[in-house]
């Protein structure tokens, strides 16, 4: 049985506006819907370019709307976490009266019998609107829009900012590879896979060499050495984002373990102050101890605490700083 | 199609197509440059451009084609490319890249695996951030919306959308890549709800995990290495602007004008492969093709049968690659779309023989 770990994404943009799209989204603050002249037509919503020619078009504004009619329609029975609303409603192109193209909006219009090609709808207005294609909640059957006994009203000032914020959880599966290797990790080891062709060695479940485009499985399973050398370092310091447990300026090393082709990267240096690191340091691994893992709730190196001077002679190799993996 | 040098499908590769796979999205990848290389009877040192196609959104992971790269064997590092569409885009590029007349071979893949998450809640935010995006504008919403049109158009009805899934599942059977197929009844197929009015389940696709890759050549290199290579005879790509509403949905312009450019009236074809990955897509496009009415669409069951979003296209290629090769056509078309409501599409017409 293969595991899968679960991840859950945030997409927290923001984006400008510029001088047409937030002309509609303050637009729509007031309560009014707006397309923009292309020659004869109205495009709604507007664009800054003509959508057929590509030409820029002069920011020639007009209030369509507020009623239309259903050019076409779907019913969503069953809304997602994105849908504008939370029952089943339509999806609706919308021929603003005025308009020479149609307006994809939601359509509450409480039963899939409500829904017909050609209906009319209007506006159901939010009460707080702040510039955002949602401050229209959705169309409604009828003529007349909808406005909310609380209605806040228009904006102050022009918008030129918007938020869009999506959230997908994402469930990817951990290899039998990988598994392995973690296993490893819990009981303190390195597990390397060797190519069968080339003969170089990977670590963290590596599915495959990629240099030779083999896969790697159990029988190229090899146990790594717990002591290297340092081939190149870098001191931090520490940016307090989200997450950062880190305070003062810490040293992140690359080690290559011995008698391997093997480097890690970007691995904690223990009990080292940062003008003692130096690249040709000998260092060894160390684990947690089993007291010492129930304080480690997240570690991403798992078991592996870091690494330790061995107290062992430096190793004088000028070419040590390539070997960066 | 201007005069230029001909380039030739000689290998291919087309992987298990599943709901969920346990490979990652590079494994997935290794399998079918290596089918695809060994298919060409080359290795990957032979190969001097790669071109890839996959999505970040659908991988869930930024620069997830980095990783991809390992599947290719770059070392020596090789001249690589990647777009954020269907590896058909991809091998678009790949065949553009090898008309500079410096190198001779070329891989293009394409992978996806949409088992990652909800692809209703991924596809949105591919659209336009402003006006779509933000009402969570899914596949099938836009799907339903162009269906309805072609209905209320006398167009297409739903009864003719349910007889293509069931002939799709059917003609699938004979696929063992399919991943949906068997026969059944249209009445039972009306009777079930829909998904998205009009649309119901047998009118989407399904949701798949999978991968392709294709091996090119230039003509000299293509002969020297295959004995009968498959050649790109025409190859082109239109598109339309982006926002549904602004559009004729009962049309599709840009795949006539792609069937034009890439010379596709200028004989019949035999067989046609469309990313119709919804049933009353097919009709639309073979409209807009100008296809004959005998002429096969989706025999291997197309996306209805089995639907690798970044892949489908390109899938679509081998298919129809195959349906030359190895089925003794002389004239097959392959076809591919990206965008709402079949923004942009791609039109690749391949002949055998020699050229």
């Amino acid at each position: 049985m293969v595991q899968a770990v679960q991840s859950t994404i945030q997409f927290p943009y923001k984006r400008s506006l510029g001088p047409v799209v937030g002309a509609f989204m303050t637009a729509l603050t007031d309560r009014r819907i707006i397309g923009i002249r292309s020659g004869d037509r109205v495009i709604v919503p507007p664009l800054e370019w003509d959508p057929v020619t590509a030409e820029e078009l002069a920011h020639d504004f007009v209030d369509v709307g507020p009623a239309g009619r259903v050019t076409s329609w779907s019913w969503v029975a069953s809304p997602t976490a994105q849908h504008p609303l939370d029952h089943p409603f339509a999806f609706a192109l919308v021929q603003l009266d005025g308009a020479d193209t149609s307006f994809l909006h939601a359509v509450d219009a409480g039963s899939i019998d409500a829904m017909s090609t050609g209906m009319r709808v209007a506006p159901r207005w939010r009460a707080a609107r702040i510039g955002h294609i949602t401050d229209i909640e959705a169309f409604v059957p009828g003529e007349e829009p909808v406005v909310p006994a609380d209605d806040g009203g228009p904006v102050a000032e022009p918008v030129t900012m918007m938020d869009y914020n999506a959230s997908i959880t994402y469930t990817l599966p951990v290899t039998p590879n990988q598994q392995r290797a973690e296993e490893a990790n819990e009981q303190g080891r390195f597990l390397g896979l060797q190519c069968p062709v080339c003969g170089r060695t990977y670590t963290g479940g590596r599915g495959y060499c990629p240099v030779d485009s083999v896969p790697l499985g159990p029988d190229n399973e090899v146990e790594l050495p717990q002591r290297g050398t340092i081939t190149n370092y870098t001191i931090i310091t520490p940016v307090q984002y989200p997450g950062q447990t880190e305070t003062e300026p810490f040293a992140r090393v690359h080690v290559w373990l011995d008698d391997t082709g093997v480097v890690l990267g970007y691995q904690p240096l223990l009990d080292t102050p940062n003008d003692e690191v130096r690249i040709g340091m000998r260092v060894s691994a160390v684990w947690a101890s089993e007291a010492e893992l129930k304080d480690l709730a997240s570690n991403a190196e798992g078991r592996l605490l870091g690494w330790m001077p061995t107290g062992e002679p430096d190793v004088d190799d000028p070419d040590l700083v390539d070997r960066i993996q | 199609m201007p005069d230029i040098d001909p380039i030739a499908l000689i290998g291919w590769s087309v992987s298990p197509m599943v709901r969920s796979t346990d490979k990652t999205e590079a494994q997935m990848l290794l399998e079918v440059i290596t089918g695809a290389v060994e298919n060409a009877g080359i290795t990957r040192r032979e190969v001097d451009f790669t071109c890839a196609g996959s999505c970040d959104y659908v991988a869930g992971q930024a620069f997830s084609f980095v990783q991809n790269i390992d599947a290719i064997g770059a070392w020596p590092p090789k001249r690589d490319s990647h777009v954020e569409m269907d590896g058909a885009w991809a091998m678009y590029e790949a065949w553009l890249r090898l008309q500079l007349g410096d190198i001779d071979v070329a891989v293009a893949m394409g992978s996806g695996r949409s088992s990652t998450a909800d692809p209703a809640l991924i596809y949105p935010m591919e659209m336009d951030p402003y006006y779509l995006a933000p009402l969570g504008t899914d596949a099938a919403s836009f799907a339903a919306l162009q269906a309805r049109a072609l209905i209320d158009a006398g167009k297409v009805t739903e009864r003719q959308m349910a007889e293509v899934a069931a002939r799709a599942r059917r003609d699938a059977t004979g696929n063992p890549n399919a991943q949906v197929s068997g026969d059944f009844d249209v009445d039972t197929l009306l009777a079930e709800d829909y998904v998205r009015s009009p649309l119901r389940r047998h009118d989407l696709p399904p949701i798949t995990d999978g991968a392709c890759a294709v091996v090119i050549a230039r003509a000299d290199k293509a002969r020297e290495l295959c004995d009968n290579p498959v050649w790109i005879s025409g190859f082109a790509h239109y598109s339309e602007l982006h926002y549904p509403g602004m559009r004729d949905l009962t049309a599709s312009p840009s795949t006539t004008l792609a069937a034009k450019a890439a010379g596709l009236e200028e004989a019949p074809v035999e067989v046609a492969e469309l990313q119709s990955a919804f049933t009353h897509e097919e009709p639309l496009l073979v409209e807009a093709l100008g296809l004959a009415p005998d002429v096969p669409v989706n025999p291997s069951g197309g996306p209805l049968a089995a639907n690798p979003i970044m892949a489908t296209g390109l899938v679509r290629i081998a298919e129809a690659a195959t349906e030359i090769r190895d089925r003794g056509r002389q004239r097959t078309l392959a076809h591919s779309t990206s965008g709402p409501c079949l923004q942009q599409n791609l039109v690749c017409v391949l002949e055998g023989g020699s050229k």
